[in-house]
């Protein structure tokens, strides 16, 4: 009894050596099966990020600069964007939907000039809670005398001083310089949607030419009456030349006349006169003081 | 007798016995014990091998991974991570004469066929040659760099003697582009030429071989240079062209392009006079485009104060010497003027009013009397002028011919950094050809006065607004700039017929963010030129169809709306218009 218990002791010592050795020799090829595993998915890891190398070269050789070129040359044709088809932000996005004023020059923002410095100069009377006449005469005082730098160093600020002139050229030397509310409003108007890009401006000033008629019957300067009527006599019946700027022309809404006349702005695209404007100037309009100002800074 | 006979048996056989179960238990104990060390031992080292299974060799070569795929030599990349220049294991195509056996032909077909077949893979083959090779019997190479379409098509022929061994080569996947900057690597190995001999240390070194290096250049950019300069060149017949586009903020080279120029991708053809860079290596007379830097000069010792001061435009006679003006201009110009019809004689008169030390003081601090500062190994040694005494001081026709740009030689790269200067607020940086962190743009040498460079961008705005740089008037990109048409010195004076045609531009002049340089070589007048040969009609209109190319890519968007502020000197034009 004793004995068999003593060998069942040894039986059992035996059998979880086996067991032991059993699992450390299981444990082993595991290790090792998995390690070779490893090895073999390194390889492919290295054969394949291989591959793609190849791959990304070859496409690489094959849509290099030179042969998009050719593609482009020969079949696409793409050319490089132009300023028309840049918006570069809010303001830009407003200013396309707002009618061009009749014989507007395009806008330039002059200098780098920074929104941050050009966005309280040309609002605050607009956020501030007294929009009333003390405002405003403020400001007026201000462009006048060139007291605030940041803005007078633009044209935002020009239109104002020049807009000035052109009157003075008009209603006679002994008119005072100040401009009245209306005139005012509509400054401050063309200061919140002068940037928009000279093409649009363009076009639409074929638009506005077209429509020059409709702008005239609402002018406020009855005195200038007898010679926009010619004008629009003329424009009713459109003469073969100007063919093209009827064509193009959608109906446009009416503007005050004030509007009109702020804008003998001098700038490189109102400087030459078009074919147009030169015609209008030839039947007595009012913006024959508006291109005196617009020659007088011309190069 | 028996009984005690058979009793002693038993009594010594139960000794025995015992004996024998003795020894026996002995045996048996040993054995026992000897089993135990061994089930011991197997357990011990059991335990030892889990161990160390467990605690040492969880990674299994963790290095083979990036040591399989460290390139043998560095990748280049552009500033975007573009590959510029990579090690590829192409295929060759190797002709190995024993592969259908020692006896025998080694081709299935004849060696004229087959070379007539790989002639029509690759076209520019040579016939007369492949054929040779192939009857040699000795193996070579018949080519490198093969496509793996084109070994396809080589495959299908048939031919077992036709191996396709890959091996590690330098490749160029963008071709010949920026091929001046990159340079090329030869047979064994060894950089050549531009960035790679600069890089060889960098690119072969087993610890950072595995990063690609970041070049300053932009692929696309690089590529729209490399385009128009091509274009301009075939318009105007030139015998070569430079370009350069530089950022005139930080002195990082964005474009630099040298035509006509190599394929790096064949190194056995790359070492020819191509090599050459014009930008960095060839020293031109740039001429008129020096004009902006002498006025800018005059603007910042306080000797031009009055723009409006006109300065009588009739041939000037010093030291012997007639200064003329291409054509008349009138009797006078003021400064605007002069810059904008490009006037010698009111340029070297302001020259001659700021005087020579002043002037040589500026090209110096513009490093116009070294080689330019670039990581390129092959920069040109400008002709500076050494002055007529010991000091070194210019005599009064030297400061009036280097007014205007004659008499001084320097590189495309030289004007470059000097633009970047006049536009940038006055800055004078070295240019380099790698892409730097913001914080760490090399502070500068002051060279000229802010007002000045605000003037100067004023004034070459005006130039190209209304004057001699029309056509590189880009829309909404607000280009500045100066034309340089120089006559090509020669022995016993000036060629009348071979110009370097230069326009020198920066954009947006509002807030100038790149200087741009198109230089042609000895363009003539052709039917796309208006048969000018001078650089308004040939320089300025590359740079005026390669600023809207760049321009978007670089972030600076076109904007019809913006412009630099002229209306303070557009009156002092007279051309016919203002007042």
């Amino acid at each position: 009894m004793i004995l068999s218990a003593q060998r069942l002791r040894s039986i059992g010592w035996l059998a979880l050596l086996a067991v032991c050795g059993a699992a450390v020799m299981v444990l082993s090829f595991r290790v090792n099966a998995l390690r070779s595993q490893v090895h073999r998915a390194e390889g492919q890891i290295v054969a394949l990020k291989q591959q793609k190398m190849y791959l990304e070269t070859e496409f690489e050789t094959r849509a290099n600069q030179q042969q998009l070129k050719a593609w482009n040359d020969l079949e696409f044709g793409y050319v490089a964007p132009t300023a028309g088809q840049y918006l570069e932000n809010e303001r830009q996005l407003a200013a396309l939907s707002k009618p061009a004023d009749p014989g507007a020059p395009a806008p330039i923002r002059v200098a780098s000039v920074d929104d941050t410095v050009i966005a309280p100069a040309a609002f605050p009377e607009l956020a501030g809670p007294e929009l009333s006449g003390s405002t405003q005469a403020k400001g007026l005082a201000r462009a006048e005398n060139g007291a605030v730098r940041k803005l007078a160093e633009t044209h935002e600020a020009e239109p104002v001083s020049h807009g000035a002139d052109a009157r003075d050229a008009d209603l006679g030397p002994g008119r005072p310089r100040a401009l009245d509310h209306a005139q005012e409003t509509a400054t401050l108007a063309e200061k919140l949607g002068t940037i928009r890009p000279a093409a649009a401006r363009k076009d639409e000033a074929h638009k506005d030419q077209a429509h020059k008629d409709q702008a005239h019957k609402d002018q406020a300067h009855k005195d200038q009456a007898h010679a926009s009527e010619k004008t629009a006599a003329k424009k009713v019946h459109p003469a073969p030349r100007d063919e093209r700027g009827e064509k193009r022309a959608h109906p446009a809404p009416a503007h005050a006349a004030t509007v009109e006349k702020a804008h003998p702005k001098p700038s490189r695209e109102s400087a030459r006169p078009t074919k147009d404007e030169k015609k209008d100037a030839r039947s007595g309009g009012e913006h024959k003081s508006a291109r005196k100002a617009g020659v007088k800074t011309n190069r | 007798m028996n009984q005690l006979s058979a009793s002693a048996v038993i009594a010594s056989g139960r000794g025995q016995l015992a004996t024998v179960r003795q020894r026996s238990l002995v045996t048996a104990k040993k054995r026992v014990l000897l089993v135990a060390v061994g089930f011991v031992f197997l357990t011990l080292t059991a335990l030892v091998r889990i161990a160390q299974l467990g605690l040492f060799e969880q990674a299994p070569d963790r290095g083979s991974l990036a040591d399989a795929l460290l390139p043998p030599r560095g990748e280049i990349t552009d500033r975007n991570g573009v590959a510029l220049a990579r090690a590829f294991p192409s295929y060759s195509l190797w002709f190995n004469p024993k592969a259908l056996g020692a006896a025998g032909s080694p081709l299935v077909k004849t060696p004229e066929e087959v070379a007539h077949a790989l002639v029509q893979i690759f076209p520019d083959a040579d016939y007369k040659d492949l054929v040779a090779r192939l009857k040699s019997g000795r193996g070579s190479y018949l080519r490198k760099r093969v496509l793996p379409e084109e070994a396809n098509r080589v495959f299908a022929l048939g031919e077992p003697a036709l191996e396709f061994p890959r091996e590690n080569q330098r490749y160029y996947p963008q071709g010949s582009l920026a091929a001046n900057v990159l340079g090329y690597v030869d047979e064994e190995g060894k950089g050549h030429v531009g960035m790679e001999q600069v890089l060889e240390p960098r690119l072969l070194d087993p610890a950072r071989r595995g990063e690609p290096v970041e070049l300053s250049i932009d692929a696309r950019a690089q590529g729209a240079l490399e385009d128009e300069l091509a274009r301009g060149m075939a318009e105007t017949e030139a015998k070569g062209a430079a370009g350069i586009v530089l950022d005139v903020d930080s002195g990082e080279v964005i474009a630099m392009a040298s035509l006509p120029s190599f394929n790096p991708n064949r190194s056995d053809r790359a070492f020819n006079d191509l090599v050459f860079n014009r930008v960095s290596n060839q020293v031109y007379e740039l001429g008129s485009a020096f004009k902006p830097i002498t006025i800018a000069s005059a603007i910042d010792a306080g000797v031009v104060t009055d723009l409006s001061v006109r300065y009588p435009a009739t041939p000037l006679h010093i030291a012997g010497r007639t200064i003329h003006d291409s054509h008349a201009f009138g009797a006078s110009l003021n400064v605007p003027e002069a810059l904008i019809h490009s006037s010698n004689i009111v340029t070297a008169q302001v020259a001659d009013k700021l005087g020579g030390p002043a002037l040589r003081r500026t090209m110096i601090a513009l490093g116009m009397n070294r080689r330019p500062t670039i990581e390129l190994p092959a920069r040109g040694f400008p002709i500076f002028p050494r002055g007529e005494n010991n000091a070194g001081d210019w005599s009064r026709i030297t400061t009036m011919t280097v007014s205007y740009g004659h008499g001084i030689a320097v590189t495309p790269l030289h004007l470059a950094c000097a633009y970047a200067a006049l536009v940038n607020g006055g800055i004078w940086r070295p240019a380099t050809l790698f892409k730097l962190d913001p914080s760490r743009i090399p502070e500068g040498v002051r060279v000229f006065k802010a007002s000045t460079s605000a003037r100067l961008r004023q004034l070459l705005r005006m130039i190209v607004v209304d004057g001699t740089g029309r056509k590189a008037d880009a829309p909404g990109f607000r280009v500045g700039g100066k034309t340089g048409s120089a006559e090509k010195s020669a022995a016993g004076g000036y060629r009348k017929t071979s110009l370097v045609a230069t326009f020198a531009a920066a954009f947006p002049m509002d807030k100038p963010r790149y200087v741009v340089i198109a230089m042609l070589d000895e363009p003539h007048g052709t039917a796309a030129t208006s048969g000018q040969r001078t650089a308004g009609w040939n320089a300025a209109p590359i740079v005026g169809r390669v600023v809207p190319r760049i321009g978007p890519l670089l972030g600076v968007v076109p904007d019809a709306s913006r412009d630099v502020d002229i209306s303070d000197l557009s009156p002092l034009i007279g051309n016919g218009d203002g007042e």
